[in-house]
């Protein structure tokens, strides 16, 4: 009888438009959040260095070669890239100033063996644990993290022996040998390697500071080491700047990498666009449900103020309206959270047939601004009921 | 409970002359179970004394207790209970919503309650000579008829005092005089007193004392 009394005679069309914009932006709300981590995701865990990481070094051309310009890095440099806002951190790469070749030391592997170029990089870059990332002499093995084209080089030439190919897991089994020596081979030294982690970033083998540090004091001609090149890493969304810096400075990268990050950049923005609209979408959709439940009130200002009269509660009444219009916001949620789950079906189809591979669990975060939105829609509509049947008293 | 008047005096009746014995500016009390007339020509305050005691209005002088209790410091929760179990009302206009049935205007009230069955209430429909109208809508019925729904709506809740403000307007004889009876039995069953504004008529009601204005 009492939602007969007050919600029956309405006119729903402002109510049924109200509905529909807040729908849409509670879909596009959680679409584009859930997108937004997803995309952010995208990329770390494949690769042990952090995310929106890349090594540069400086574009060799004519005058390089001729001598007039040079290719190494001055810390002055340095500081500047780092100055830039958009920029998190840089840091000089360190490469080795003597011999080293590896070969594997394992009775389950052919022997194999090659010179290598080993660096070392910051471990700040770093997406491991850094309590394998260490080194002192008297150790077992020194952790190196190894190129994805080493692994494939290295799975080309078992292939060739007729030899099963190894996979991430097995690799970091492999026993492998460092041989260090200076270049008179005066002074030799081998020491036992083993891969903790790939990397698609790096070319080189990446081997912990101190082991670098030993190596370059105790075989090293002396001679300061340059620094050819530097690890950046920019803050998210703003690769487009990042690659614009080395435009400008006359730096490259490896390809792959930016075009990662360029992709991450660009499909975040478009999210973070879409998140924008949806926010102002489901605000203003609220307000609009907010604005008609005032409306509704005073509409029936004569039967609530009567109810009150006859003995009901403001509080009854407030319950009422209350309870309506977060039933209206939950239908408008729950039909929102089903057309998120239908557009992520087909968005999740359309960056697989991309070559996208984003893991398709539902994030937590999506959820929780629903939650959130729904929560707020709550304590306004409450809010409202209260204040405007109160008045009525 | 005893209502009583501490020299009451409505803003909007301020500027009228009121005789010596009326209750505007005067002390009076409404004593418990008492039956009181209160008779006064148009303009002279009647529904203003309803909506004073029934704590509707503030926009007056002096105070109205119910025994020691101010209203005025009275909160939503204490007025919530008075308006559900001490002072009922039938109001001039009315206050009944057009837009629900006869039985859905009764239900409302009654629900708070729970204290008259559908048959109950049927019966007192019969007995005022509308046994046809429990489903009709309200809106669609005249004024006399909505006025016996108003009568029934008032004395279907448990109350110590019933105000009523010219209930018996619309009503002829007969229907009045049923009415009245109705009344007075309700009152007796709980022991209640009441106030009837009239314009004049006294309907053959035997009161205790009766107020001027």
């Amino acid at each position: 009888m009492l939602k007969k009394l007050l919600f029956q005679q309405q006119d729903k069309k402002q109510l049924f438009i109200a509905m529909i914009g807040a729908f849409l932006g509670i879909t596009f709300l959680i679409t584009s959040i859930h997108y937004l981590v997803k995309i952010n995701k995208f990329g770390k865990g494949a690769d042990i260095l952090g995310p929106n990481t890349i090594i540069v070094q400086k574009k060799v051309g004519n005058s390089n070669t001729l001598g007039i310009s040079k290719t190494d890095f001055t810390l002055k440099e340095i500081e500047k890239i780092k100055a830039e806002p958009f920029i998190k951190d840089a840091k000089p790469v360190i490469s080795n100033n003597f011999d080293i070749s590896l070969r594997t030391d394992d009775p389950m592997v052919p022997y194999f063996r090659t010179d290598v170029f080993v660096q070392t990089i910051d471990e700040s870059f770093l997406d491991v644990d850094l309590k394998n990332w260490t080194w002192k002499e008297g150790d077992d093995f020194v952790p190196i993290i190894m190129p994805r084209e080493f692994l494939v080089m290295l799975n080309t030439f078992m292939s060739a022996q007729g030899i099963p190919q190894v996979s991430d897991d097995l690799a970091k089994q492999i026993q492998f040998e460092f041989w260090l020596s200076n270049k008179d081979n005066s002074k030799k030294e081998d020491i036992k390697a083993r891969i903790v982690g790939f990397t698609n970033s790096v070319s080189s083998l990446l081997v912990p500071k101190s082991f670098m540090e030993y190596g370059n004091k105790k075989f090293s001609d002396g001679k300061p080491q340059k620094i050819t090149q530097i690890m950046i890493s920019g803050e998210e969304s703003e690769f487009g700047l990042v690659e614009q810096l080395l435009q400008k400075r006359g730096l490259e990268t490896k390809n792959a990498q930016m075009v990662i990050g360029r992709l991450k950049s660009i499909v975040g923005t478009l999210f973070m666009v879409v998140l924008g609209v949806s926010i102002v979408a489901v605000f203003l959709s609220g307000l609009v449900l907010i604005q008609y439940m005032q409306l509704l009130i005073s509409k029936n200002a004569y039967a609530v103020k009567t109810l009150l009269r006859i003995g009901y509660h403001p509080k009854d009444i407030t319950r009422l309206f209350f309870l309506y219009f977060i039933k209206i916001f939950g239908i408008i949620t729950v039909i929102g959270f089903v057309l998120f789950i239908l557009l992520k079906f087909f968005i999740d189809k359309m960056f697989i047939s991309g070559g996208l591979y984003i893991d398709t669990d539902i994030t937590l975060i999506s959820i929780l601004a629903l939650l959130i939105a729904y929560g707020l829609f709550a304590f306004s509509s409450f809010q409202t009921a209260k204040k405007g049947v109160f008045k009525k008293y | 409970m005893n209502i009583k008047l501490n020299k009451v005096l409505p803003h909007p009746l301020a500027s009228i002359q009121h005789s010596e014995d009326s209750i505007w500016g005067n002390d009076v009390i409404l004593k418990e179970g008492a039956k009181i007339l209160l008779n006064a020509s148009s303009g002279k305050g009647k529904s203003t004394f309803t909506t004073t005691v029934f704590g509707l209005r503030k926009d007056y002088e002096g105070n109205v207790f119910y025994d020691q209790k101010n209203i005025r410091d009275l909160n939503i929760d204490e007025w919530t209970l008075i308006r559900r179990k001490t002072l009922s009302v039938v109001f001039q206009d009315l206050q009944l919503f057009p837009e629900l049935t006869v039985k859905e205007n009764l239900l409302l009230k009654n629900n708070l309650s729970g204290d008259f069955s559908d048959e109950q209430l049927k019966e007192m429909l019969t007995q005022l000579g509308i046994p046809d109208k429990w489903e009709q809508q309200c809106g669609l019925l005249s004024m006399g008829q909505q006025q016996r729904v108003a009568i029934i709506r008032a004395l279907i809740q448990p109350f110590k005092w019933l105000l009523m403000d010219e209930p018996f307007s619309h009503l002829d004889k007969k229907n009045t005089t049923i009415a009245l009876d109705m009344i007075i039995k309700r009152c007796d069953e709980l022991n209640a007193g009441f106030v009837l504004t009239t314009l004049g008529d006294h309907h053959g009601i035997e009161y205790d004392y009766e107020l001027k204005l």
